[in-house]
């Protein structure tokens, strides 16, 4: 069906104007002067979404229409922030976004039958859990305040985190989908609360458990919570019994609870949270100094380039910490106030609507579980660093998926959106022929 | 740089392309909704179908549980009067799977030969492997799959 594709091209032509009306607003603030330089920028931009828009009419015509404009609306708010804040590091994130679209092109050319995937599904856990574990190993770890999430192999450091995360969500999907069943069959009810088996309940302990030394060893709550919480929207679709969510929620809890008291780092930052004001100018300043520049940007915003960053004339005081990764959600709200800030949270909400709508339809278990845990693990993780930076749940070094500067995290959350894409071709390319060939009486064959 | 007419123009602007953006995917996603939500299983086909004249006439067939669905193994349901399968307590083969519509299938006989038939479900019925679409007969050793659960069609 080439009409999704012709809306997705629709789509994109809003993006590459919004693109280049953030970079026109940015110049005239800091050259006084409007150049052609941000349509320069925004015809590119519109080139490289162009191209893999026409990759995508042909080699899969029938995929969800918004997903990919909806990212690139993201990313698009993330390099106009990024230019915003220094020139050098947009250029950084600019590549990285072409470098990011390339490894999308390679997996969608590679992965056609997604099933492979659930033939390996040990070795892709293997080699997820090894890519959360690689920060702590002596060499290649890197710890940045505290917690330990990236890696460093001679000139070039990434976050394996991000590309673990759908690794995980791949094994689960493939494991749940094999398993839900003696999950629902052997589970009885306990003073009104469904229970899953007592030998089932074996893969949830040892999930929960992962999850506990995930926090010891790499520190970082919001990581813990991300995995945690996508393994529940995973059992919850796979069973369809609420209480397990409550039971695993009650786990994370108590075990979260147990290593804040204990773990040093963790429990700094979670004090850091309940009260920024002991120390406000050391610990607390980062997410209290987020706080006032969302508070600052009132209804809508103070506009691009506009907002204070650092103290005129000392680039190197920074008012808004680390304002290109973990902060960047202050900024947008600071330069475009509440409606830019919903705005943004709108779109991740519609690219999670587009999401589970990928599951809903998709025909086969896998399929399903598949495009619901890289919805559910893409959502938590805005939730998780937008939660931290407004001061819902204690601040973590997550990454904004799209916005933030970071080549790992654009291009595996490409990745993700390759996956996505694939698993939305086949679902409704199959719907369109169940809907056509309803009249042949004949089964079709096996469709691949 | 108090008041700048032009950052400002190109911020509202900005803000305004956003918003309108967003309100045409989420209109079209409200309608994908409407949409999914429309199709309701053919109810009146399937009582008319079970309570025909010809339904008594089949050889012995049975619909034999192979795996999944909370059913035991080997579990056997006599054809006769036509068999609906599906998660409802109305279901004649009630299953447990979580991929299954309420009446998802049913099988019935006309004119001595045994048919089954997907009754509009969400997620499909596969037969012998391959997607099942609208009605086909049944013969011997025919494997039946619904979500996770999967059927043998047994006929003498």
């Amino acid at each position: 069906m080439t009409r999704a594709r012709n809306r997705e091209l629709l789509a994109l032509i809003p993006v590459a104007m919004l693109l280049t009306a953030g970079f026109a607003a940015v110049f005239a603030q800091e050259n006084s002067k409007l150049g052609n330089l941000s349509l320069t920028y925004g015809a590119y931009f519109f080139a490289v979404c162009l191209a893999t828009h026409i990759y995508l009419r042909i080699r899969l015509p029938n995929a969800d229409p918004y997903l990919f404009p909806l990212m690139a609306l993201l990313t698009a708010f993330g390099l106009v922030m990024i230019y915003r804040i220094d020139e050098s590091l947009a250029r950084d994130q600019a590549n990285w976004f072409v470098f990011g679209l390339i490894l999308f092109a390679l997996t969608i050319q590679f992965l056609r039958d997604y099933e492979v995937l659930e033939r390996y599904r040990y070795i892709i856990a293997t080699v997820g859990i090894l890519l959360l574990l690689a920060p702590r190993l002596p060499g290649i770890g890197e710890q940045v305040n505290g917690a330990y999430l990236g890696v460093k192999l001679g000139p070039i450091s990434f976050q394996p985190a991000e590309f673990a995360k759908i690794a995980i969500v791949i094994f689960l999907a493939s494991y749940l989908r094999e398993n839900r069943e003696v999950l629902i069959v052997g589970a009885r009810r306990v003073l009104g609360v469904t229970l899953p088996p007592i030998k089932h309940f074996g893969p949830m302990l040892v999930v929960w458990g992962a999850t506990m030394l995930l926090l010891v060893f790499i520190r970082d709550l919001g990581s813990s919570l991300m995995f945690f919480a996508a393994f529940l929207a995973l059992l919850y679709v796979a069973t369809g019994r609420f209480s397990f969510v409550v039971i695993g929620m009650a786990l994370f809890l108590v075990g979260a609870w147990f290593i804040v008291t204990t773990v040093p780092h963790v429990h700094d930052r979670v004090e850091v949270w309940l009260h920024p004001y002991r120390d406000p100018t050391e610990s607390g300043y980062q997410i209290l100094q987020s706080i006032f520049a969302q508070a600052d940007g009132g209804l809508f915003g103070k506009g691009f380039g506009q907002g204070m960053i650092s103290i005129p004339g000392h680039p190197n005081s920074a008012l808004l910490p680390a304002a290109e990764t973990d902060t960047i959600y202050s900024l947008v709200v600071n330069e475009l106030g509440l409606f830019g800030a919903c705005g943004l949270i709108a779109t991740y909400l519609l690219i999670t609507a587009r999401g589970f709508k990928v599951a809903l339809l998709a025909n086969d278990g896998f399929s399903k579980l598949l495009a619901t845990g890289l919805t559910a693990v893409f959502a938590i993780q805005a939730f998780v660093i937008i939660g931290g930076v407004t001061r819902v749940i204690p601040l973590t070094g997550v990454t904004l998926p799209f916005v933030s500067y970071g080549g790992s995290s654009i291009v595996a959350n490409f990745v993700l959106l390759a996956l996505l894409l694939l698993i939305s071709n086949r679902a409704r390319r199959e719907a369109e022929e169940g809907a056509t060939s309803s009249e042949r009486p004949e089964p079709l064959g096996a469709l691949s | 740089m108090a008041y700048d007419p032009l950052s400002t123009a190109l911020k509202f602007g900005f803000l305004a392309v956003l918003f309108l953006f967003l309100l045409v995917i989420a209109r079209s996603a409200f309608r994908d909704l409407r949409r999914t939500a429309a199709p309701a299983p053919d109810a009146t086909g399937f009582h008319a179908a079970v309570a025909g004249p010809e339904v008594q006439r089949g050889n012995d067939a049975w619909l034999i549980a192979e795996r999944g669905g909370g059913l035991t193994r080997d579990e056997r349901f006599d054809l006769i009067g036509g068999l609906s399968i599906g998660r409802s307590k109305d279901a004649d083969v009630q299953i447990d799977d979580r991929y299954a519509s309420s009446i998802h299938a049913r099988l019935f006989t006309r004119e001595g030969r045994h048919w089954v038939e997907d009754m509009n479900s969400t997620n499909g019925t596969t037969l012998n492997g391959a997607a099942l679409n609208g009605e086909a007969e049944l013969v011997d050793g025919d494997t039946i799959q619904i979500g996770d659960t999967v059927f043998r069609f047994e006929a003498s």
